[in-house]
């Protein structure tokens, strides 16, 4: 059976495209067929030709196989230091065969090279600052990944998160009245509490444009209002777009290249409509990166930059609180040990480690903070990146990519973790689950809100 | 013998060495590609080549990144592997003087002893590197006979230089045999993974660019190599 | 009057009090009663995987389990649904607070049912997430009133006769006394309005004298006085009494000691106080230790 009636090469375009893919419940026929499915050699090996240029090749020609990444990889070290965790084995194994072969490989091996890429490495890009080469095994995977989408080996969550963004420009079925319903539904819940809290809808030339993850609409609505109040009390001129709300890009690590343009296309839509001075997005690392890092290239912008500034939630939170825009009442500040939670999605990959840092100063007591150890751009993946965390089939595998960052928190003797990154804020929650450490875990919007001075004009009467 | 090996031969080694760099280098260069390495070269060359700069800089020096630091053992033989691979070639004083003879060039010499040093480090770190192929899994998962093969080409002319440095056995025997194996290493260098010489450079380079424009560099955040 | 209720159930034995509860007012004002279950909480990502809220395993939610799921609540509530009043059943994923929040944004219910905590264990899974019970969330949040029976002994319940109003003389607790009347006047109860102040030192910050707590007790009286009495006339029977002591205790000790059959009070918390229900506000705890149903209210 060449191609399968869930599994197969087709991305999915319609939502009972999902809904269909969805009954297969966990995928099990899914997994089944993809047993049988076909490899299209010329394809793979026509898209190798065409994208594969020399920055990829010569990392995989000039690779030293000098294991010095090895322990840089933090799956290689919590499975044991096995070898086959070697990032440059990893890579060597898999896209350096299909390409030594010329793309001519079997269902066997295309389905084990699924499992290394989406099950050994989280594309955290650690190992590529510790290769004397400067080779990035995490680029590398990413790539990988999009050639193993184009043939249909994708894990099965992944392949319906891409085809909701293609359905839905979101990674959920959220759709855009969902959105804006949402958002101006949870306003109206705490308007009582601050008065004047309003969500501006569209609103052209604001200063700040705001984006989201559509996971907060589904199931943590709080954050949008927590959202909205905090961008209240500083006192911007924010708006959020009807259309083109949604940050996050499952498509990237599905693999999905063209859904990836769709989907930060529909954001850059909505700032050339609107006009914003800048676009904030909200406390995430994966959706920093597809819509501010890697996005403008998606969508063809030859600079490098989206269409208008685009920075992150921590650099405009670092920003209200260093410019007193927000104040911080000294006495509520954080009293007990507490550690953060370095995203490599814009610490290692966007420089923003002095946001994050700034932020603490603000709101911890000095002398409660404890850096995990390694830390900022050398900081370990939280153990869940990269769809790893959704991926029912590697579950086990990710459960164990846990224990690096389990390890490094209770090093740090903290009992709570700052997270502002909503894959690694699920990872740590995963692990409490999985491990009971006994931690709590928590973006910065609810914290900041508990320990802010309201000023008197925005006060609730009574 | 010798003539041909230090006549023509020799020229046609530095001949293929030098254009299979250059050549090799202009491909590298020209496949770079904004929008599939995503990185936005030509848009932001400031940020790209201060970026590019540290990224060589740093690794050049020893121990100088974190990646040289939490590996000491490999970053001590790599350097004295690597600081002779380099040097002896160019500034040993019986070099030069055939170097000036033939291009009527000549570099800075180094102190023969300390050359001796040099070469004798080069070959007990080559050992060290073959060792750590043989003993350590992470290494030996990914050794193949081709990095064993890269590892004697790459000696080759240094053994062999020993040997007609310590007149061990026929003196021009050795001689020969070591301008042969230099001679092949250059040829290699541009065809194999021996490329690296200065694809290194290429390579670092263009990571640099990717952290200096794209990965923070352009935020006022240097790379903590 | 009750036209129309969310009742929002964990579907086991924890919500059972409040089941009574909930089936006994549809019974006895034919009310519609939408039957709200949150089946599980997200667990996994963006994956489609929930942690069931019965079981504590991971499942995997699709349209068959949803059915199965529904068929289950069905099944165990099968006795009460005797076809003596309409009823929905309705099934969800997500945060119960959410979701419960967000079925009543929906359907638009005259008034919420809820189990109070269901006890530690039941609330594990949920607490997870975020500060704050279910309860406290809903309670705070919802734009109708919400009717928590939280003690098996506030289930035990004939009707409503007898409505103890707690008020603290804000503008919320002015709502609530409309509700209050309002049920009341539908249902044809009697309306006893109780102010209780309070004298820990805590809250007055030294210790009064008792010429300073009569003083405030005659003129909080004179305060319902002045504030219910003209509507509170509209009714065949009514009292009204100042205690002084821990707030919450009065209440519950003076709706005890006139055998209400419901309380009826306002919400304030701005804030969700905390994780634990113990240490939420007066509202929190009268419900926490109340001897029958108590409605709070608060837009
Ligand atoms: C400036 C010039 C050079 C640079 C920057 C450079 C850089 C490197 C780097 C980064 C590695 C991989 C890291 C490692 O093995 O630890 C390496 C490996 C190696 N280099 Fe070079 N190299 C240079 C010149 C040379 C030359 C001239 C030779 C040969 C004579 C050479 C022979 C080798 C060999 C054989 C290896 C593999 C080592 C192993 O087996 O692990 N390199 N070089
Ligand atoms: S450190 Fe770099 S050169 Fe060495 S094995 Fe790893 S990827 Fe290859
Ligand atoms: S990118 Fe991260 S997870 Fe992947 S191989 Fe490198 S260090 Fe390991
Ligand atoms: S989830 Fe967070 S820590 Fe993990 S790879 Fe993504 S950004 Fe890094």
């Amino acid at each position: 059976m060449p191609e399968g009636k869930f599994c197969n090469k087709k991305p999915i375009d319609t939502a009972e495209g999902i809904n269909e893919l969805l009954s297969d419940t966990s995928g099990n026929n899914y997994y089944q067929e993809m047993k049988e499915l076909d490899i299209d050699s010329d394809l793979l090996w026509k898209t190798i030709q065409n994208t594969c240029k020399s920055r990829t090749k010569t990392w995989l020609e000039i690779c030293a196989h000098c294991g010095m990444c090895a322990e840089s990889c933090f799956l290689y070290q919590v499975n044991g230091r096995d070898p086959k965790q070697v990032p440059a084995y990893k890579i060597q194994s898999t896209l350096g065969e299909i390409i030594k072969r010329k793309g001519k490989v079997d269902n066997q091996f295309m389905r084990d090279t699924m499992e290394t890429a989406w099950s050994k490495c989280t594309c955290c890009n650690r190992c590529g600052t510790y290769c004397p080469h400067g080779i990035d095994t995490g680029i590398m995977f990413s790539y990988l990944r999009g050639l193993l989408y184009q043939q249909g080996f994708v894990p099965w969550e992944l392949k319906i998160g891409a085809g909701m963004h293609r359905v839905y420009r979101a990674q959920m079925d959220v759709t855009d009245e969902d959105f804006v319903d949402t958002f101006e539904w949870m306003v109206e819940e705490y308007e009582d509490d601050y008065p004047g809290l309003t969500v501006p809808v569209d609103v052209e030339n604001a200063d700040i444009m705001y984006t989201v993850n559509a996971r907060e609409v589904k199931h943590y609505p709080e954050d949008l209002a927590e959202a909205a109040i905090l961008f209240h009390m500083a006192g911007e001129n924010w708006t959020v777009p009807s259309k083109g709300w949604e940050q996050t890009s499952l498509a990237m690590f599905a693999g999905d290249w063209a859904a990836c343009k769709m989907q930060v296309e529909s954001v850059y839509e909505a700032m050339e409509r609107l006009k914003p001075a800048r676009m904030i997005g909200t406390e995430c690392g994966h959706a920093h990166r597809a819509t501010v890092i890697e996005g403008p290239y998606w969508a063809g912008r030859k600079n490098g930059q989206p269409p208008a500034e685009s920075i992150h939630y921590v650099e405009w939170l670092a920003e209200a609180l260093n410019t007193g825009k927000l104040k911080i009442d000294p006495s509520k500040r954080i009293k007990e040990l507490v550690t953060l939670q370095d995203s490599c999605n814009y610490i290692r990959n966007h420089g923003l480690k002095k946001a994050t840092r700034d932020i603490i100063k603000h709101i911890v007591e000095p002398g409660y903070f404890v850096e995990m150890s390694p830390n900022k751009e050398h900081n370990y993946c939280c153990g869940g990146g990269g769809g790893f965390n959704g991926i029912g089939l590697f579950r086990k595998q990710r459960n164990i990519a846990l224990l690096t960052k389990r390890d490094q928190i209770l090093a740090t003797g903290a009992k709570l973790v700052l997270a502002p990154c909503h894959n690694c804020w699920d990872a740590i929650r995963d692990l409490e689950e999985e491990y009971e450490i006994g931690i709590r875990w928590s973006f910065l919007k609810p914290i900041v809100i508990k320990m802010l001075v309201i000023p008197e004009h925005l006060k609730p009467e009574e | 013998m010798h003539d041909l090996l230090t006549g023509l031969f020799f020229w046609i080694a530095l001949g293929v060495f030098l254009i299979g760099v250059l050549a090799r280098l202009i491909m590298y260069f020209r496949g770079l590609s904004w929008q599939l390495d995503r990185v936005a070269y030509t848009s932001h060359p400031g940020a790209g080549f201060k970026g590019a700069v540290r990224s060589i800089y740093k690794w050049l020096i020893p121990f100088g990144t974190y990646g040289w630091r939490t590996q000491p053992f490999i970053t001590i033989v790599f350097f004295g592997f690597h600081i002779g691979a380099v040097l002896i070639p160019l500034f040993l004083l019986g070099h030069n003087l055939f170097l000036q003879e033939k291009l009527g060039i000549s570099f800075f010499t180094l102190n023969p002893c300390f050359a001796d040093i040099l070469t004798w480090t080069v070959v007990i770190s080559a050992f060290f590197l073959i060792l750590r192929r043989l003993v350590l899994p992470e290494v030996r998962i990914m050794t193949t006979l081709y990095d064993y093969f890269i590892l004697g080409v790459a000696i080759a002319p240094f053994v062999t230089g020993l040997f007609a440095r310590y007149q061990v056995g026929d003196y021009s025997f050795w001689l020969n045999m070591h301008i042969f194996c230099g001679e092949i290493l250059l040829i290699a260098i541009p065809f194999t993974k021996l490329s690296h010489v200065f694809l290194f450079f290429a390579s670092r380079a263009q990571l640099g660019m990717d952290f200096g424009i794209k990965r923070g560099g352009m935020k006022g955040t240097k790379m903590a190599w | 009057m009750f036209k129309k209720i969310l009742f929002a159930t964990s579907a086991t034995q924890a919500s059972d009090h409040a089941a009574r509860v909930a089936f006994n007012i549809a019974k006895n004002y034919q009310s519609s009663l939408n039957i709200f279950h949150v089946m599980g909480v997200p667990t996994r990502g963006y994956s489609q995987v929930v942690i069931d809220v019965k079981t504590k395993e991971e499942v995997a939610v699709d349209e068959d389990y949803t059915a199965w799921v529904t068929e289950e609540v069905r099944t165990y509530y099968e006795k009460h649904l005797d076809g003596s009043f309409e009823h929905t059943i309705d099934v969800a994923v997500g945060f119960p607070a959410r979701e419960i929040l967000r079925q009543a944004k929906t359907i638009k219910p005259d008034l919420i049912l809820i189990g109070g905590s269901t006890g530690d264990e039941d609330e594990s899974v949920y607490k997870k997430n975020s500060a704050g019970s279910t309860l406290q969330k809903v309670a705070k949040a919802a734009k109708c009133p919400v009717l928590v029976v939280n003690r098996p002994a506030a289930s035990f319940w004939g009707g409503l006769s007898n409505i103890v109003f707690g008020t603290d003389f804000s503008k919320t607790s002015d709502k609530a006394f409309d509700f209050a009347m309002k049920v009341a006047k539908a249902l044809d109860c009697e309306v006893n309005v109780f102010h209780a102040i309070d004298i820990t030192p805590l809250h007055t910050g030294k210790i009064l004298t008792q010429d300073e707590i009569e003083q405030q007790i005659r003129e909080s009286l004179r305060k319902i006085r002045a504030r219910y009495e003209p509507r509170l006339k509209e009714l065949k029977a009514y009292s009204m009494d100042v205690a002084e002591g821990i707030p919450y205790m009065e209440i519950v000790k003076y709706a005890r000691d006139n055998m209400a059959d419901l309380i009826i009070m306002a919400h304030h918390s701005r804030k969700v106080v905390s994780d634990d229900t113990r240490l939420g506000g007066n509202v929190e705890q009268v419900i926490v230790r109340a001897g029958c149903p108590v409605i709070s209210i608060n837009k």
